[in-house]
C-alpha cells in the first residue's frame, strides 16, 4: 500500500505539471472579461487545426489520468484511516 | 415559447452544443466535491456543518467557487483566478502602453492579451492555492476561535504534501479555465460566465432551505416573492438602453454602394455589469483582512484601530459600511465605464466609415456629445448597481439571512446577466433555421 501511494503521488505531481503546461499551450479562446457580463456578440469560430485537435486529445487523456489518480489517492487515505 | 423549446432539441446542431455545455458543467460540479489529496474529508465536513451560516472572510470567494473553496476540493479556487487575471490585464491597459497597442491591434493583439491573461491566471492560481493551504494548515480557515476538528484539516503537513497540494490545485484552476474555453468554443454562451453562473446557482437551494428552516414558511414565501420581483426589475434595467441614432453616408466603391443606412449606438444604462460590485467588495475586504492578521494573542487587548475596524467594517449591517460600499460602487461604475467605452475611439471609427449623428459634427463634437450622454445615463445605472448590491445587507438586517442572500448583490446581477446572454445566443442560433425564436 505504501509503495502504491508513493507511486501515485509521483504520478500526480508529474501529471499536474504537465496538465498545466499543456493547457497553457492551447490557444486561448476565452475572450476575457469584455464579453463576459453582457458584452457584444462576438463569437468567431476559428477552425482548430490538426495540431490543436491532437493537443485536445492529449489534454483530455492526461486530465482523466490526473482525475483517476486523485480519486485513488483519496480512497487509499480513506481505507487507511478506516482500518 | 414551448414549441421553440421543443425545436431546440430537434435541431441537431444546437442539441449537440447544449449537451456539450451541460456535460462540462456536470464535470465542473463533480470536481468541486472531490477533495484534494491529504485533506481530511471527515474533519472538513464536520467543520463546515459547525460553521454553517457564519460569514467569514472568504464568503464572496467561496460563493464564486460554489462552496468548493471551504471544502478544499481540487477545484477549490474555481474561476476566481481567471476573473482576477482578466480584470488586472484590463486595468493594466491604462498603465502599460504596450497592452493598449495590443488591444487596438485587433484579432492578433487580442489573442496575445488573452494569452497573457492565461499565464497570469496560472500564476495567481499558485499564489492563491499557497495562501489557502497555508491558512488551512494553521487552522484559521474557519475563523480563529474554532478549535477541535477545524485545526486538523490536513492529514499530512510535510513539505512535499503541501507542494503537491499546491500543484494539484493549480492544475485544477488551469483545467477549469480550459473547460470554460471549450464551452465558449463548442457550446453555447460564454464559458467563463456560465461556470460562475453554475457555482452561484448551486448555492441557491441550500441558502433558501436555511431560510425555510430558521424562519418558517411565511418568510420563505415572502423572500421568494421579493426575489422574483427583483429579478424582473434587474432584467428591465439590464435591457434598457439609450439609442443614439447614427447615419452612414452612401459611398460608391466601384460598382457597389456601401452604407446609406441608419443604425444606432446602444448606450446601456448599466454598461459596467457586475465588475464594480466585485471591485468594491474585494476592496472592502482589505481592512478586515489586515485587522485579522493583527489580532493579538488571547488575553491581550487589541489595538484601538483593530477594534474600530472589526466594529464598523467587517459586519455588513452597519450604516457606515453600507454607505462606504454604496459610494465605492458608484465610483467604480464610472471608472469602469470610462475604461471600457472610449467616446473618442467610437467617434474616430464613425468618422472613418462616414457615419455621423444627425445634428452633430463628426470628430471632436461627436466625442463630446457621446461623453455627455454616457455620463448622464450612467448616473442612474450606478445608483441602481449600488442599491442592488445593498439588498443582501438589508436582508441581513431584516430577515437575518446570511450574506449570500440569494436574491441580491453580485449573485443576482451575474445570474440575470449570464442568463440573458445565453438565451440570446441560443435564440440567434435558432433563428438561423427558423424565424421564430425564444424571445419575443
Amino acid at each position: 500500500m505504501e509503495i502504491l501511494q508513493v507511486v501515485l503521488l509521483v504520478v500526480l505531481g508529474i501529471t499536474s505539471l504537465l496538465l498545466t503546461f499543456l493547457i497553457l499551450l492551447h490557444k486561448g479562446r476565452g475572450g476575457g472579461l469584455s464579453d463576459m457580463f453582457g458584452g457584444g456578440m462576438s463569437s468567431n469560430l476559428g477552425s482548430s487545426g490538426v495540431a490543436e485537435r491532437n493537443l485536445n486529445r492529449i489534454t483530455v487523456i492526461l486530465g482523466l489520468v490526473w482525475f483517476a489518480t486523485i480519486v485513488a489517492l483519496g480512497l487509499i487515505t480513506k481505507f487507511q484511516s478506516g482500518v | 415559447m414551448f414549441s421553440a423549446v421543443a425545436r431546440i432539441f430537434r435541431t441537431p446542431d444546437l442539441r449537440r452544443k447544449i449537451g456539450f455545455t451541460l456535460g462540462i458543467i456536470a464535470l465542473y460540479r463533480l470536481g468541486s466535491f472531490i477533495p484534494a489529496p491529504f485533506v481530511d474529508f471527515g474533519n472538513v465536513q464536520a467543520c463546515l456543518a459547525q460553521n454553517q451560516g457564519t460569514s467569514g472572510l472568504y464568503e464572496l470567494v467561496n460563493l464564486f467557487s460554489g462552496g468548493a473553496l471551504l471544502q478544499l476540493s481540487i477545484f477549490a479556487l474555481g474561476i476566481m483566478p481567471y476573473i482576477t487575471a482578466s480584470i488586472i490585464v484590463q486595468l493594466l491597459r491604462v498603465v502599460i502602453p504596450h497592452f493598449e497597442t495590443l488591444h487596438k491591434e485587433g484579432q492578433a493583439g487580442q489573442g496575445k492579451l488573452t494569452q497573457y491573461t492565461r499565464y497570469l491566471t496560472i500564476f495567481l492560481g499558485v499564489l492563491q492555492s499557497t495562501t489557502l493551504i497555508t491558512v488551512a494548515r494553521s487552522g484559521a480557515l474557519f475563523g480563529t476561535n474554532s478549535g477541535g476538528e477545524c485545526s486538523q484539516l490536513l492529514t499530512n503537513d510535510a513539505w512535499y504534501a503541501i507542494l503537491l497540494m499546491v500543484i494539484t490545485m493549480t492544475a485544477g484552476t488551469g483545467l477549469i479555465m480550459w473547460m470554460g474555453e471549450l464551452i465558449t468554443e463548442r457550446g453555447v454562451g460564454n464559458g467563463m460566465s456560465l461556470l460562475i453562473f453554475t457555482s452561484i446557482s448551486a448555492t441557491f437551494p441550500a441558502s433558501l432551505w436555511a431560510i425555510w428552516q430558521s424562519r418558517g414558511v411565511e418568510t420563505f414565501l415572502l423572500v421568494l416573492a421579493v426575489g422574483l420581483l427583483i429579478v424582473g426589475l434587474v432584467v428591465f434595467v439590464e435591457q434598457s438602453q439609450r439609442r443614439i441614432p447614427v447615419q452612414y453616408a452612401k459611398r460608391m466603391v466601384g460598382r457597389r454602394t456601401y452604407g446609406g443606412n441608419n443604425t444606432y449606438i446602444p448606450i446601456k444604462v448599466n454598461m459596467a455589469g457586475v465588475v464594480p460590485v466585485i471591485f468594491a467588495s474585494s476592496l472592502l475586504y482589505l481592512p478586515a483582512l489586515i485587522a485579522q492578521f493583527n489580532q493579538p494573542a488571547a488575553g491581550q487587548e487589541p489595538a484601538a484601530w483593530v477594534t474600530w475596524v472589526t466594529n464598523y467594517l467587517t459586519k455588513g449591517d452597519h450604516p457606515l459600511y453600507m454607505l462606504l460600499y454604496f459610494l465605492l460602487i458608484v465610483g467604480f461604475t464610472y471608472f469602469y465605464v470610462a475604461i471600457t467605452f472610449n467616446p473618442e475611439e467610437v467617434a474616430d471609427n464613425m468618422k472613418k466609415y462616414g457615419g455621423f449623428i444627425p445634428g452633430i459634427r463628426a470628430g471632436r463634437p461627436t466625442a463630446e456629445y457621446l461623453d455627455y450622454v454616457l455620463t448622464r445615463v450612467t448616473l442612474p445605472g450606478s445608483i441602481y448597481l449600488g442599491l442592488i448590491a445593498l439588498i443582501p445587507l438589508i436582508a441581513l438586517a431584516l430577515v437575518g439571512a446570511n450574506q449570500n442572500f440569494p436574491f441580491g448583490g453580485a449573485s443576482i446581477l451575474i445570474i440575470v446577466g449570464v442568463g440573458l446572454e445565453t438565451v440570446k445566443q441560443i435564440d440567434s442560433q435558432l433563428q438561423q433555421r427558423h424565424y421564430e425564436g425564444l424571445l419575443r
